[in-house]
């Protein structure tokens, strides 16, 4: 019994979120779901012209004035609320509906958006199809190529809800989804089957020691796991749907570490800084106790000294003048150089203005 | 008589030309040669539209490119008008210049107007003469005759395509009378000769919506070239024109026959698939390949066109999921279910179109590209089901026009949902307005696409508001008086009773008794002394029934019987032209009548009341706009945040421009006569927003009148005017001859030497003075010297 009862579940679960990975059965039950599901589209004419009676007990809006009708997706029999809480109250249970025998749990009934069952259920179709193919026109190559897509998408959407093809579709489906998850996010297939690197490195030794079959496992393992990262061998991978002309998803480039200074350095360029200098001036500084027991480090004077040695060297004033000049002309002169060179213009100016 | 200006030569087809129109003629010749537009104001009576004709027309022959007019009014009766005034121009300059000019004008108006043939001119509804008249005309029809199919074709029509395609009527003006006979003698339909023809035309007359609803113009008027001049006439509501060519209201009904609709062709699909799956398939491919290769075929035969303006159409394919036809039905069955799920909502909501389409993504997962394509899809859909009575799909079509829309537009657009006809309802009765809210949209292509476009009325005052609330720039701008040589009009305000009590239809006042009363003995006061009609208009029908039942108590009416019939207008068309057509007998015998109307139904709109017919024209109360509707309100919002007019602004312009039409009714001339009474207290603050016409005329003593004094002006008035006068009085001043206007032409050259431009000169040519700069300064408007000043003491 609680078998039974747990398929259906599942499968409803699937319509809502869009499935979840242990598919398979479930997704057999919602294809069987077609045979009463035709008698409910039979149901909405009749349900229409006397929407106001629940076909279970038979209770009108007359009777109850606060009657509110509710739907289980499963196979969207209307009934009204108290039905649902006489029958269903004490666990899953039979559609009362006749001919009807899908099992029915309450929490999943729920009151309909859709005055038309057919649209209802359309629609929960439609949210469980978008949510798998979402490709958006950038992601096509020519515009024929992203209506082809939408049109496939529609006929998937078609089969489903007329149920033809059904669990041919749900298969091609449940590829598709898992190609689409691995494609999306290859870490996290390869969190699952392969072992972290660091523990990898960690224990390699371990089974260098224990023997060639475990390595070889690992390395098959390994090998297999190529495939998603790769992508080159898409061809041979069954994703149950082909669209032609869609982009090539391209793994966003890994970042490069920040550089505020935008490639520029202060690494010094005339000179070379070579830690110690022998000089007898020096000498007395560098064994004075009194300096170096406060932690003074005579290279810090070192660089400040060639520093200020090197100061000017690099810049000519001519050179700038005339870059200057010109930028009035060319907007060619870009980025950080140029502005470094009027910025050193300027400050001319400022040193005479100042004296 | 011919005169020039500059070295333009004017045939003018009378003998004796008003100084107004002159300048009127000046003023346009400015405008064509600068190319740009302009908005003029000339009183209703001054032979507006002839002088616009006869200097359009001159312009046309003399400049060789031939530029052609395009003249938009209103009404069938003022496209008729138009039209005899055309005829009897070129009349006129056929005998002048002894021989016949290369011309062909012509009018345009629905099927319903122009239909010949025998069953389906006997229809009522336009409607329905359209769809059926397609039904004998589209172009699967003749197919299906020519593979010996028995389909009924229209003869009328079908003996067109024996005609030379360019030559369908001899050249010349066709008034609607005459095209109807010539189609009647030569059996060819009247309808399609003007929509062929239109291209080979030099003057267009037709209606607004020909060039504004988008739905319509893509059709008849994408052909015309860009050089052409355009004339709105009678464009005083022009920004509501185009404002309702772009809003869509429904309701449940329409929703329901709109499913029904879907349904049709849900099944109409399915007969197809099983009888001619090729012709499926072969729209199918063409929808494929795109670029609208669907869409050669379409032309007057079409369904309907897509409601998006020309430059947001789409020139790419249809997005594959709704290529195949029952995809597409699917689709808009969904859109009609989600519609139909909103209508449930019982509190108002207003929203923008985003926030409509994200709701409506993640309720049914339409997104918004398809359903900006819905009404392109749809008309394609109707052509390759081949579906005779197209009437069956009205609701549809307004669904697919509603999504097209909603889903083309981010602003200047709101949705308003309103469950209750009335705020005391119970019943929900839900209706969904998709309301345009800037009037600028629909009219911007017609700006941005022909280079003059002449915007013209006999009110239209304040001038600035047309082109800050259509958002275009004009060359000229310019308001014409009327020369008169004695003051045949008294316009007044009347701001109490003769007990001092106010007069004014204030929400908060209007029912009380002494207001009631004091508009009552004003009634009665007019009706005694005015001679023939007296029209009184009325802010709203709520209030004039309710003010008429309290006269009813009061006696009021009693008392007006002795002197007036008493004739009111209803909501009901062919009750009021009843009424109308009472009026008239009743001021022709000399018994007299008054009618009873309202400011913004449809006698202040189209309906002369000139002569005898009204001496005396009353507005009770000040016509204002219900400031409840939501709708408005919106408006009022957008008007404010996009184009910086104020509400207060905009209500009071609104309520003045129907007050001023209303007033304007009852002279129609020269030679007419008559009192104009405003009776409300809050009109004395709004005297500057009047047409510069009324405002000339109203003397600064008569605006602050109790009931007794008004009679005793309009008593001393009319005995004024029953002094003999004959038009001979008016020579020279107010109507010139040849030898009259070539005086003031050299006068005016000498003065332009010389440099003394003198107002006197433009009173004389009935130009209104220039509109007063108001400087809106933090020194509200004092001069920087006298705040300067101010500062020193």
């Amino acid at each position: 019994m609680s078998k039974v009862a747990r398929a259906p579940g599942a499968s409803k679960r699937l319509a809502e979120d869009g499935g979840a990975s242990p598919l398979s059965n479930s997704l057999h039950h919602l294809s069987l779901q077609q045979s009463p599901s035709k008698a409910s589209k039979a149901t909405p004419a009749f349900a229409d012209s006397s929407s106001d009676i629940c076909p279970v007990c038979k209770s009108s809006r007359y009777l109850n004035p606060n009657m509110k009708f509710l739907v289980n997706p499963e196979c969207y029999h209307k009934m009204c609320e108290s039905c649902v809480d006489r029958i269903f109250s004490h666990g899953p249970a039979p559609c009362p509906i006749a001919g009807c025998k899908r099992t029915l749990r309450k929490a999943k009934f729920r009151s309909q958006t859709f005055e038309d069952l057919k649209v209802e259920r359309e629609v929960d179709i439609r949210r469980r199809v978008a949510k798998l193919f979402d490709k958006q026109e950038s992601d096509f190559e020519t515009l024929i190529d992203y209506n082809n897509y939408l049109e496939q998408v529609e006929e998937i959407n078609w089969n489903l809800i007329l149920g033809i093809d059904v669990e041919k579709t749900e298969q091609r489906l449940r590829k598709w989804e898992e190609a689409r998850k691995a494609d999306l996010n290859p870490n996290a297939i390869r969190r699952v089957t392969e072992p972290d690197t660091s523990q990898l490195s960690d224990t390699s030794h371990v089974i260098l020691k224990k023997g060639a079959t475990q390595r070889k496992v690992l390395m098959s393992s390994s090998a297999s796991n190529l495939n998603p990262l790769g992508g080159g061998d898409d061809a041979e991978r069954d994703t149950g749907f082909v669209f032609r002309g869609l982009k090539k998803r391209k793994a966003p480039e890994p970042e490069k570490p920040f550089d505020p200074f935008d490639g520029w350095s202060i690494e010094p360029q005339y000179y070379s800084f070579q830690g110690d200098y022998n000089h007898n001036w020096f000498t007395a500084m560098k064994n004075d106790p009194q300096h170096y027991a406060g932690g003074y480090d005579m290279r810090e004077y070192y660089s400040r000294a060639l520093c200020d040695a090197f100061g000017g060297m690099g810049i000519f004033i001519e050179d700038e003048m005339t870059a200057r000049d010109t930028q009035g002309f060319d907007d060619a002169g870009l980025g950080t150089q140029s502005v470094a060179t009027v910025a050193a213009g300027g400050r001319d100016v400022d040193m005479a203005d100042i004296f | 008589m011919k005169f020039f200006i500059d070295e333009l030569p004017v045939l003018f087809p009378y003998p004796r030309v008003y100084p107004e129109q002159y300048a009127y003629m000046c003023d346009l010749k400015r405008t064509l040669d600068a190319g740009g537009h302009c908005v003029l104001e000339m009183p209703s009576g001054t032979g507006k539209t002839v002088s616009l004709l006869s200097l359009i027309v001159a312009y046309q022959q003399f400049h060789p490119e031939n530029r052609k007019l395009i003249y938009c009014s209103r009404t069938m009766s003022e496209i008729e008008k138009a039209l005899c005034e055309l005829k009897a121009l070129m009349k006129y300059r056929t005998q002048e210049l002894g021989y016949e000019e290369p011309f062909r004008g012509l009018g345009l108006t629905s099927r319903k107007n122009l239909c010949l043939h025998p069953s389906v001119k006997r229809e009522k509804s336009g409607s329905i003469v359209d769809a059926r008249c397609r039904s004998l005309t589209a172009g699967f029809v003749k197919e299906k005759k020519e593979r010996g199919e028995d389909v009924d074709l229209c003869v009328y029509h079908d003996n067109l395509d024996l005609l030379e395609p360019h030559n369908l009527i001899p050249p010349g003006v066709w008034t609607f009378d005459g095209l109807l006979k010539y189609g009647e003698q030569h059996k060819q339909c009247p309808y399609f000769t003007a929509r062929r023809m239109m291209s080979y035309c030099n003057v267009i007359i037709y209606s607004y919506h020909y060039l504004l609803d988008p739905k319509i113009a893509e059709r008849v008027s994408k052909e015309l070239s860009k050089d052409c001049i355009v004339v709105f006439d009678e464009a005083h509501n022009i920004d509501n024109v185009c404002i309702e060519s772009l809003s869509i209201d429904l309701t449940e009904d329409s929703l329901r026959k709109a499913t029904r609709g879907v349904n049709n062709l849900d099944r109409k699909i399915t007969e197809m698939k099983s009888t001619d799956a090729k012709k499926l398939q072969d729209e199918y491919n063409k929808l494929v390949e795109g670029l609208r290769a669907a869409d050669e075929a379409r032309d007057e035969n079409a369904f309907m066109a897509n409601p998006a303006l020309p430059d947001d159409l789409l020139k790419e394919a249809v997005p594959g999921n709704i290529r195949r036809a029952e995809h597409f039905v699917a689709f808009l069955k969904r859109f009609i279910e989600y519609l139909k799920t909103r209508m449930k909502v019982l509190h108002v909501i207003s929203e923008t179109p985003p926030s409509f389409l994200s709701h409506l993504r993640d309720l049914t997962f339409i997104e918004r590209k398809p359903l900006r394509f819905c009404a392109e899809r749809l008309t394609s859909l109707v052509r390759t089901l081949e579906l005779t009575n197209i009437e069956d799909y009205q609701p549809l079509q307004e669904v697919a026009t509603f999504a097209t829309l909603v889903a083309t537009y981010e602003t200047g657009f709101l949705l308003i949902l309103e469950p209750f006809e009335s705020a005391t309802a119970t019943v929900p009765n839900p209706r969904m307005h998709f309301t345009c809210l800037d009037a600028a949209i629909a009219i911007k292509p017609v700006f941005e696409r022909f280079s003059s476009v002449i915007v013209t009325s006999g009110t239209m005052s304040p001038l600035d508001m047309y082109p800050r609330m259509l958002n275009f720039t004009t060359v000229v701008q310019e308001s014409f008086t009327m020369t008169l040589t004695r003051k045949s009009f008294l316009p007044m305000i009347v701001d109490r009773g003769s007990d001092q009590n106010q007069i004014t239809s204030q929400f908060e006042h209007r029912n009380d008794g002494p207001v009631i009363r004091n508009f009552g003995t004003l009634l009665i006061e007019f009706c005694k002394l005015t001679p023939d009609g007296v029209v009184v208009f009325f802010p709203s029908y709520l209030y004039m029934e309710s003010i008429i039942s309290m006269w009813q108590g009061m006696g009021v009416l009693d008392t007006v019987w002795k002197y007036k019939l008493i004739l009111v207008e209803t909501p009901d068309a062919q009750e009021t032209s009843l009424a109308l057509e009472t009026f008239r007998t009743a001021c022709n015998n000399g018994r007299g009548a008054v009618l009873l109307c309202v400011a913004r139904g449809k006698v202040s709109e189209g309906i002369d009341f000139d002569h005898h017919y009204g001496r005396t024209v009353i507005n009770m109360g000040v016509p204002y706009q219900y400031t409840e509707s939501r709708i408005l309100k919106a408006r009022l919002e957008f008007l404010r945040e996009t184009y910086r007019i104020k509400e207060a602004d905009f209500l009071s312009f609104d309520a003045m421009r129907h007050a001023a039409q209303c007033l304007g009714r009852v002279i129609r001339g020269k030679d007419d006569y008559g009192i104009m009474v405003l009776a409300d207290k809050r009109f004395g603050k709004k005297i500057t927003q009047l047409p510069k016409w009324i405002q000339s005329a109203l003397d600064t003593k008569n605006t602050k009148l109790s009931v007794d004094q008004a009679v005793s002006h309009a008593k001393a008035f009319l005995k004024e005017m029953s002094v003999p006068w004959s038009r001979s009085e008016q020579e020279g001043h107010s109507s010139w001859s040849l030898q009259d206007l070539e005086r003031h032409q050299a006068k005016k050259k000498a003065e332009a030497i010389s440099g003394t431009e003198n107002p006197l000169t433009r009173a004389l040519e009935g130009r209104a003075l220039p509109e007063r700069m108001e400087v809106d300064d933090e020194f509200d408007g004092q001069g920087m010297d006298e705040v300067m000043a101010g500062l020193d003491d």
